[in-house]
């Protein structure tokens, strides 16, 4: 990438010159190094070390290097004895669930909001917009009873993964971003796609969407790594179904049951999707919160 | 037209063969209108085997009652989702829960009044006062079956004491006793001393209870919504102060003091601890979830204090009906009820097919346990099973000899888990605050409380 | 059909003998909106206006019903007008869990506000492992949660002398310290952990709005012989003030709900030094097996969503005038 030469340009090339600046800067970013290493990678390393070395060794001495040697049996021990693939398998089910939900609901609302714009969509967006305000782990409470006791249908949802996937698609951030995207679209394009007649069927899936690539990226990333950090309300939807609970819901439940070389190592294995996802994908992870900034600027 | 003959023979021999089958099964079915029941079987995660087993049981049972139908859902007790789970209907028709919570369910009809079934059961007199009390109401109406019983118990690491210098077939026999034991375990052996259980989920308020009745308090007088508190009584203080010298004078618990139920099992197991405080019947959670060695196993009887009323709090299940259950259902499930949970107390073959299920689902049989009866019937039943029995008797000696000398009390009847909650802080400022002023605390504690107990909550 | 084409309303309609001809129109006809696209505009927000119906404005709704009603789930609710929020108001661990939820929230700022802007100026001035340091700071935040709080309540944390901060203090003839068992120390450790936790995303964000910054304008002060601290007082703070703001009042949103640390650190103790707003809210509606706190929890719910939102308001607006856009 062309910018990684550019620097923010406090720092003027007269001043990079200067030796007393180029030593403050340069200790102190010398200093972030160290300190982005030691606090930024030390856990996630310490993580991956204490998930190899027996239980033994990791309480008598945490910060030791495999003292007697590592113990890759906790990993195997972790995925079939405490049944982490179980609920590996379970998170990646909701995960994809309330994404493809997310994506739904945010490109057809942004679509209709922005290209259609019916004469009532301004009323809709102000009502999304709305929703902003209000915290999301505000509703937990009547949703919870929502889900227990849905008004007009005599069924619960409880313990159901439709009660996680169809709420996750209630994002006005998610629309509002994507609106904005689409926005920037250029409406020449709509105009000639309309004169040769295409419907707005046409129009979303033959125009919009292709062009919309990098916000879908942005938006889906964003949206699986949520619901794989999501702890609260799978917890409350699926209290009662240990065996289909997604990792963040079950590792605090096994935790007294487990020995803490197996539980790191279910900690790994629960933090691996996000950690690769986020060294392959990282110039959407980055770009998408920077968008985010720059939206809420 | 040949054909057309044959095809009319045929129909007619179709039509006289269905309205054959179609009386039968109609005779069949008017004969007796079946009632079909939920029940909670195992819990989730249970061996394939032991579920065999369970099914076993259901099929003898709809022998024995062809017109009832017995459908097992898995289950476990859940108290943060129940009110939930009644709403949405998703409990059984018959289900369990602690004797902790019993009886407030029972105040607020979320579980049904059984009174009238029960008391037309030979061996309903024979239940043992105390244990019947948990599951009664305020009012005198019946709201479950206890089935299981324990006796909060002392457990400790003999492995600990030996290394300590201690003899353990000698636990601590009075609170003084306990005390300087801890002090010589945390001194000889780094472990902790003595442990107690200090989290704000109510267990920490749980176990300073029992350490309360030790002494001869009570946090509770009268019954009802009409109930007085009196969680700052002189005893109360005394057990917090008790604990706020082991914690802070002795140093003798250790550097962890936010325990629960599981945690501390799982630190015993693990060698931290050399005695704490939990129901008697754990063992069962201890071998096979927290891998304990059961060579290090060590059970013994609270201390008590000389105390008119000094004793043991009492714990255990009870099995229940939904509050919606009627009529037809309601008989089956009482039926059920005598039939898989009260039969292997009374009966040998059911006791028998009872160790099956244990063992099938690799779980400890012998765990110490409270009579619900009397204690011949409970050694009765305990010589039936003797086979069975796979835990270290001879480890468990001092309590099994030692209960039964002491005085078995129920919970605090009334909003029970409020009462606990209101003295989690309590406990919690005296582990974690060396000047907790406990008599102020508990003061607060008190009011607390007794706003719960008048609402009932 | 996009708008644009015409209609055929407005023809004559021959009905028997007579000639029918429909009046002239300004009113709304079914037939002219589905043509100009009226229907495929309902069918394409379908999904957003269903599932934002049920799952966002329609729990809104509730929440404040909720609150005015004592449910227990299993009995039909009944009213109790405002009997809810005087029971919250009177509860000595309301105003527990405000002071603690603000004395989170103050040391979250003082300790998780200036370092990422920090990190992020000089980030901003690496040439070449900008995109390495950015990853590194992001790291925490992909973590989830519950990992992260798990590995910092049992490693980091562990109370006894050989907890791993505990053995490493222990080289500096320093502690061991109780961290998450003792009062004083609880709410901070949670601060350090939560930060830790969350502050990559911030320390993008301020990277993101410090690249934007014009060259030119440093350029131009450099020219006019302009010293550093003049420049990032006169060029770097009123073009990042926005995001300065915005990222403000967001951290204080966002510390006035926090739920997942206090709930699996320490359940709110010891003795509720860490028991948060939020926490409090939980231990209403879940706390108990009877079911009867839903109506507290609503009404506090609603309270804290009514104070933030104000907050919000109130905050953007004085600070219109203070930021560039």
């Amino acid at each position: 990438m062309s910018s990684d030469e550019r620097t923010g340009g406090l720092l003027s090339h007269n001043e990079w010159a200067r030796r007393d600046l180029k030593w403050l800067f340069g200790s102190a970013q010398a200093l972030l190094f160290v300190l982005l290493i030691l606090i930024g990678l030390g856990p996630v390393v310490w993580l991956a070390k204490g998930a190899i070395t027996p239980t033994i060794d990791t309480l008598r001495n945490p910060l030791a290097l495999f003292p007697h040697g590592a113990a890759w049996s906790n990993l195997t021990e972790a995925w079939s004895q405490v049944n982490v693939g179980r609920y590996f398998w379970n998170t990646v089910v909701l995960a994809l669930g309330s994404w493809l939900c997310q994506i739904v609901v945010a490109t057809t609302g942004a679509f209709v909001l922005s290209v259609l714009r019916p004469a009532w969509g301004k009323f809709i967006y102000w009502l999304l917009l709305g929703t902003l305000f209000v915290p999301a782990i505000v509703l937990v409470v009547p949703l919870y009873i929502e889900i227990v006791h849905p008004p007009l249908i005599n069924h619960s949802f409880a313990e159901s993964y439709w009660a996680i996937w169809l709420p996750a698609g209630a994002s006005a951030f998610n629309v509002v971003l994507m609106k904005r995207f689409f926005d920037n679209l250029p409406r020449e394009l709509f105009e000639a796609a309309k004169i040769d007649g295409a419907g707005p069927v046409r129009l979303f899936f033959s125009i919009v969407l292709p062009l919309s690539k990098p916000i879908l990226g942005v938006v889906s990333v964003f949206a699986i790594l949520a619901e794989w950090k999501n702890f609260l309300w799978p917890f409350l939807v699926l209290t009662n179904s240990p065996d289909r609970q997604p990792l963040s819901v079950r590792l605090p439940a096994i935790q007294p049951q487990t020995q803490i070389g197996v539980l790191l190592a279910s900690m790994l294995i629960a933090s691996l999707v996000p950690l690769i996802g986020f060294l392959v994908f990282q110039r959407t992870f980055l770009r998408g919160t920077g968008l985010g900034g720059a939206l809420k600027g | 037209m040949k054909s057309s003959f044959r095809a009319i023979r045929l129909l007619v021999v179709a039509a006289a063969l269905f309205l054959v089958v179609g009386a039968a099964s109609l005779a069949n079915a008017g004969s007796q209108a079946k009632v079909t029941i939920n029940v909670a079987a195992l819990r989730p995660g249970s061996s394939a085997d032991a579920q065999k087993q369970f099914d076993d049981n259901v099929a003898l049972f709809e022998k024995q009652h062809p017109n009832i139908s017995v459908k097992p859902v898995e289950y476990a007790w859940n108290g943060a989702t129940f009110a939930a789970q009644l709403a949405a209907g998703r409990l059984p028709t018959v289900f369990t829960v602690p004797f902790t919570d019993a009886r407030t369910l029972g105040e607020h009809r979320q579980v049904a009044d059984i009174t009238a079934g029960v008391k037309k059961w030979p061996y309903y007199k024979k239940f043992q006062k105390t244990i019947i009390a948990e599951a009664t109401t305020s009012k005198g109406r019946v709201i479950g079956v206890p089935y299981a019983a324990y006796a909060q118990a002392l457990h400790y690491n003999r492995q600990l004491f030996k290394e300590a210098g201690l003899d353990p077939n000698k636990p601590p026999t009075t609170w003084a006793q306990l005390r300087k034991y801890a002090k010589q375990i945390s001194q000889r052996t780094g472990a902790a001393g003595y442990a107690q259980m200090g989290l704000n989920d109510n267990t920490a308020g749980w176990i300073a209870t029992t350490v309360a009745y030790t002494l001869g308090g009570r946090m509770e007088q009268g019954r009802g919504a009409n109930a007085t508190a009196t969680l700052n009584s002189p005893f109360t203080v005394q057990a917090l102060n008790l604990l706020k010298q082991m914690r802070w004078t002795d140093k003798s618990m250790g550097s962890t003091f936010d325990y629960t139920w599981p945690t501390i099992n799982q630190a015993f197991a693990a060698g931290k601890i050399g005695m704490f405080i939990n129901g008697s019947d754990i063992y069962t959670f201890l071998v096979q979830a927290a891998n304990l060695d059961p060579k290090i196993y060590g059970i013994a009887p609270l201390p008590l204090a000389k105390q008119k009323n000094a004793g043991v709090m009492g714990g255990g299940s009870i099995a229940v009906v939904r509050p919606d259950t009627k009529g037809a259902k309601m008989n089956a499930a009482l039926q059920w009820i005598d039939f898989f949970y009260m039969e292997k107390l009374i009966k040998k073959p059911a006791a028998l097919r009872d160790a099956r299920i244990l063992v099938a689902n690799q779980q400890p049989v012998g765990v110490p346990a409270f009579p619900i009866f009397n204690k011949t019937q409970y050694d009765r039943a305990n010589s039936w099973i003797k086979s069975y029995i796979n835990v270290p008797i001879k480890q468990m000696n001092p309590f099994l000899k030692g209960i039964f000398k002491q005085n078995l009390y129920p919970e605090p009847a009334a909003s029970t888990q409020s009462v606990y909650h209101a003295l989690d802080p309590v406990v919690q400022a005296v582990f974690a605050d060396k000047n907790a002023n406990v008599s102020a605390l508990l003061a607060q504690a008190n009011d607390v409380a007794q706003k719960a107990i008048r609402e009932g909550k | 059909m996009i708008s644009g084409e015409s209609t055929r309303a407005g023809e004559p309609v021959a009905v028997g003998a007579a000639v029918v001809r429909p009046r002239v129109r300004d009113r709304f006809s079914l037939v002219d909106w589905v043509r100009r696209g009226g229907l495929s505009a309902v069918a394409f927000a379908l999904p957003m206006l269903v599932i934002f119906t049920a799952f966002s404005w329609y729990p809104i709704t509730r929440l404040v019903v909720l609150s005015l009603q004592s449910t227990n789930l299993v009995d039909p609710p009944s009213w109790v007008g405002l009997q809810n929020f005087r029971d919250v108001w009177n509860d000595p661990l309301f105003m527990t869990a405000v002071k603690n939820t603000a004395y989170f929230a103050l040391l979250a700022l003082l300790f998780g506000y200036p370092i990422p802007l920090v990190a992020a100026v000089l980030i901003s001035e690496s040439r070449r492992f900008r995109g390495a340091y950015s990853a590194l700071a992001y790291l925490p935040v992909v973590i989830p949660p519950v990992v992260g709080v798990m590995l910092w309540r049992y490693v980091f944390y562990e109370p006894s002398s050989v907890g791993l901060f505990n053995t490493v203090l222990g080289w500096f003839h320093m502690g061991p310290y109780g961290w998450l068992q003792s009062t004083g120390t609880a709410m901070p450790a949670l601060v350090v952990e939560s930060t830790w936790a969350n502050a990559g995303t911030t320390v993008i964000i301020y990277l993101a709005a410090l690249m934007s910054v014009d060259r030119d304008l440093y350029d131009a002060a450099s020219v006019d012989g302009a010293s550093l601290w003049r420049k990032v007082w006169h060029v770097t703070m009123p073009q990042i003030r926005g995001v300065l703001l915005v990222t403000f009042m967001l951290q204080i949103i966002g510390t006035a709900q926090v739920f997942l640390e206090p709930y699996l650190f320490t359940s709110g103790g010891p003795a509720n030094a860490t028991l948060t707003v939020l926490l409090l809210v939980y231990q209403y509606a879940f706390g108990n097996s009877i079911g009867v706190g839903f109506g507290q929890a609503a009404a506090l719910s609603l309270m804290v969503a009514v104070f933030l939102a104000i907050f919000a308001l109130v905050f953007l607006r004085l600070t219109r005038s203070w930021s560039t856009t």
